[in-house]
């Protein structure tokens, strides 16, 4: 797992090496892009996944010490809070994003000298934004299959090992959004 | 046990300090090319999991070589990247109509 998160890190990188190339050459059009954004929102989903990656570590540590049920409980927070963020992220956030014409299509809603950088911004962000939604998606498939195979009480205090990974899997997730949420949301807010 | 369970909620509140402090940040009226120390919180972010959820401190040896390495080839990735768009020269081009 460590060396499959190591090549998801360059993959990740290339993305945010994007936004510093891209950045770098429009700031006035990036920010202006990042002033459209759906702070709360993106907050929100913030606070939810931390959450899930505390509630994942709590159901590790319970299996750890023998207690099936709570590791069971845990993993259905879990999915439910990672559930809550792809409602919020591609059920809220992108329905007013596409409202408020912020697809960079023939209808963008940021004309003039900052148009070219702001679409810039929103390719980044689409594309960012649903590259880490499958990585959400693939997530909440490995917790619903340790639900699954701890009901089948496969797991005990002497073997819990796919717990432990699909936890450093499900943190990982968490580690890209706390980036994409400052470099999406907040760089370009105040300016 | 308790100990664990108190450890992972301190966590998650320093978390949720250091996303509090990155949200208030991100209000100062700084200058256009300083707002990228906006990310310094996030760094603590990332170690905090890191270390805390992911616990990569307590792997074995082979897991924290995985996760150096992951971090040496990231940081030479954005920083070869950088250096174009960091040390160019802009010369700008004289309209022909002002000669």
């Amino acid at each position: 797992m460590w060396l499959f998160l190591a090549t998801e890190v360059l993959f990740f990188g290339a993305i945010f090496l994007t936004w510093i190339y891209c950045r770098h050459w429009n700031p006035a059009g990036f920010d202006a892009g990042a002033q459209k954004t759906q702070l709360a929102t993106g907050t929100i989903n913030t606070v939810i996944l931390l959450t899930s990656s505390l509630v994942y570590s709590a159901g590790l540590a319970f299996i750890e010490a023998g207690n099936r049920r709570r590791l069971i409980q845990c993993c259905a927070v879990t999915w439910a809070l990672g559930f809550s963020f792809l409602i919020l992220k591609f059920g809220l956030e992108y329905y007013k994003d596409f409202a408020a014409k912020l697809f960079p299509g023939p209808d963008f809603a940021i004309n003039g000298a900052l148009g070219g950088g702001a679409r810039l911004f929103y390719v980044f962000y689409f594309v960012s934004t649903a590259l880490h939604g499958i990585h959400m998606i693939g997530g909440l498939v490995l917790v619903g299959w340790i639900i699954l195979r701890a009901r089948r009480d496969e797991f005990s205090p002497l073997y819990y090992t796919p717990v432990a990974v699909v936890g450093l899997y499900w943190s990982f997730v968490d580690v890209v959004w706390i980036v994409l949420y400052a470099l999406i949301y907040l760089v370009g807010r105040g300016s | 046990m308790t100990k664990h369970f108190r450890n992972l909620l301190v966590t998650w509140i320093l978390l949720l300090v250091l996303l509090g402090t990155e949200f208030g940040a991100s209000f100062l009226p700084l200058a256009r090319s300083m707002r990228p120390l906006i990310l310094i919180p996030v760094v603590l972010m990332v170690a905090v999991v890191a270390t805390m959820f992911m616990q990569v401190g307590r792997g074995p040896t082979i897991v924290r070589l995985f996760a150096v390495a992951a971090m040496v080839w990231l940081s030479f990735l954005l920083v070869l990247g950088s250096l174009d768009p960091m040390t160019r020269i802009e010369y700008r081009v004289q309209d022909a109509s002002s000669k």
